[in-house]
């Protein structure tokens, strides 16, 4: 770890130098909304206590449509033709720890026997340039799924504001070099250390262990009728998360003869997810679909890749049309958890 | 590497089993492929109709014949639709193979019950013709087959085969009103024709595939005759798109069929969640 500093306008000339050297530079919008090439250029987002993102970083890596290979059929043979893929180096700029953290979440389900090089390629062409956080609402509870406002989980550098400037740690040896190429707009940081700040709340709003626990002994249980009840199934909560991960692949046809396999964002909250062909569907239902939703999250993923599928930036809940929270959700089931061990 | 990418293969023969099920015989393409694809019982793949998409089936044919690859199926959604309507000498797609297998080596030594309904018998013949090619490795062979109707029967002339081998006792039943004037074989369901052929529990383990009603009420006729819950093997279907493990939608609890599975044994079935 080595710590740099970088003015506020030598982060700006940065990214300018960037574009113009051919890297492929994100930011956020000017509308706080999502990332995008199209960043607010004068770096107004780089402030470390408004909301995040209402989109996660995610469609940059994991694409919400991506082309597997191109298909061609000349009278009955068939050529296959690999896509080409964006091989520019990526910076990614001011993004949160509840974003970053995502990318090694993600990497594990991408990785296990089978490596998805379409998501592998992605990050490492990217270094990502992750930003402490100081904002707090209710929905969000990073703390509560082991990250925090400082968590430099996923960053290959990480900046914390300082006055007009940000003390830059360098985190991977991807950022190491990345400060060494561009050393030119960095200078020596001569002060303390940074504080290991606090968090920004002290009491946790769950306890993430017994909500594991009781999911572990609570397939059956009369709360799922409960937390299901009033979803849509409008799928809002996977698209704005930084690590649903679920994707259809589907043919689409161009012409007469030719056409484009795709990898397609997906979620488990649509009725026709796990629908068989047959007409048999194992989760007709949206109680069972939710139930699917905070297994998978905070049981399944963690069995079986010892992450927790969630970084608590609490997208899904800000943006759920019918005001489902998850957050409420888990601290209800860490309450029935409690009150059935006491 | 593109691990979506498949490999294209060539029909090189198809089989009209029933009046919705087809097999179809399968040859790669490369001349690399065809050396060096190899696979075990109970396996699955992707088959792609390009541009309609890709289904998931079981490999039919045993890994112990290697000239084709068969593959069985229904009419039943888009792709399987497409792949009806294609012709000897076309091109189709084959990603594969995938997930776990039938638990050969324990088999060994034993005897073997295979139980099957309807299109179910497609993984348990690539497992049965394993077994049969192999044939010294193993004690008696068991078969009990039905389907709703004698006109449902799959591998109709392989039952015939099974029938007339040596130590291997074969059983096909109709359900009830499925028989035909001149059908000779049993009419019942799969699990009452089970309870009076009544196969021995010692020494024995039993595959079982089929509808999953079938499957339900067949494991306590076989735990009353006294097979294990380790001794009795399934192999479970669920939607699939990737079989990698990664699309997230053919998981039982923390279990993705398509690594995990998609061959359980009984015991393993009894831990997993009731959504399937």
């Amino acid at each position: 770890m080595k710590l740099m500093k970088i003015e506020k306008g030598n982060l700006s000339k940065l990214m300018e130098h960037l574009k113009k050297d051919n890297f492929r530079v994100i930011g956020v919008t000017p509308d706080g909304k999502r990332f995008s090439e199209k960043f607010d250029e004068t770096l107004n987002f780089m402030q470390s206590d408004t909301p995040p993102t209402s989109i996660s970083f995610k469609e940059h890596f994991f694409l919400k449509t991506e082309a597997l290979f191109y298909y061609k059929n000349n009278n009955g043979a068939i050529d296959l033709k690999e896509p080409v893929i964006d091989e520019r180096k990526t910076v990614v700029i001011g993004a949160r720890p509840c974003d970053t953290a995502s990318l090694p979440i993600l990497s594990k389900v991408f990785n296990w026997d089978y490596a998805d090089d379409f998501f592998n390629r992605r990050v490492e062409n990217s270094i990502i340039i992750g930003m402490k956080c100081n904002y707090q609402d209710d929905y969000c509870f990073c703390n509560e799924v082991g990250l925090s406002q400082n968590s430099e989980k996923g960053s290959d550098i990480f900046l914390i504001p300082d006055g007009d400037a940000f003390i830059a740690k360098t985190i991977t040896d991807k950022g190491n070099k990345f400060i060494e190429e561009f050393a030119i707009f960095f200078e020596e940081y001569t002060g303390n250390p940074p504080a290991e700040n606090k968090n920004g709340h002290d009491e946790k709003k769950f306890d993430y262990e017994s909500v594991k626990k009781w999911l572990d002994n609570n397939f059956e249980h009369k709360f799922w009728d409960e937390a299901g009840e009033t979803c849509l199934s409008c799928g809002q909560c996977a698209f704005v998360c930084p690590t649903c991960h679920c994707f259809d692949i589907v043919d689409e046809q161009c012409g007469t003869c030719a056409g484009v396999r795709a990898k397609n964002w997906d979620a488990c909250q649509f009725s026709l997810f796990t629908k068989h062909a047959s007409g048999h569907n194992p989760r007709d239902s949206r109680e069972k679909r939710y139930r699917q939703r905070i297994s998978h999250k905070f049981k399944y993923y963690n069995d079986k890749f010892s992450e927790i599928l969630c970084t608590g930036c609490g997208r899904c809940s800000r943006g759920c049309p019918v005001s489902t929270d998850i957050l409420e959700l888990l601290e209800e089931i860490d309450q029935i958890a409690h009150s059935t061990t006491n | 590497m593109n691990i979506y990418k498949p490999e294209l293969v060539e029909i090189m023969d198809i089989i009209q089993e029933t009046p919705d099920i087809k097999t179809f015989k399968l040859q790669f393409v490369s001349k690399k492929m065809r050396e060096e694809f190899s696979f075990l019982a109970g396996q699955f793949a992707e088959y792609s109709v390009f541009g309609e998409g890709e289904c998931t089936f079981c490999i039919a044919s045993p890994p112990t014949r290697t000239e084709y690859l068969e593959c069985s199926f229904k009419i039943a959604g888009k792709v399987t639709g497409a792949l009806n309507k294609m012709n000897k000498g076309d091109i189709i797609g084959l990603r594969g193979p995938y997930g776990n297998h039938f638990p050969l080596e324990q088999m060994e030594g034993k005897n073997v019950v295979f139980i099957a309904g309807g299109i179910g018998l497609a993984p348990v013949r690539c497992i049965i013709w394993n077994v049969l090619d192999l044939r010294d490795k193993f004690k008696d062979v068991t078969i009990v087959y039905g389907a709703r109707s004698v006109s449902d029967l799959v591998y109709k002339r392989e039952l015939e085969e099974w029938k007339k081998m040596d130590g291997v006792k074969t059983v096909v039943t109709v359900d009830p009103g499925g028989e035909t004037p001149d059908w000779t074989g049993e009419v019942g369901f799969v699990p009452s024709i089970v309870e009076k052929v009544a196969p021995a529990s010692e020494n024995s383990i039993a595959i079982i595939c089929g509808p999953p009603i079938m499957i339900k009420y067949t494991f306590p006729v076989l735990e009353k005759l006294g097979f294990t819950e380790d001794n009795m093997i399934t192999t479970l279907e669920n939607r699939m798109k990737c079989g990698l493990g990664k699309c997230g939608r053919c998981n039982i609890g923390n279990v993705y069929v398509c690594k995990d599975g998609p061959v359980f044994s009984y015991k393993e079935m009894l831990e997993l969640p009731q959504e399937y």
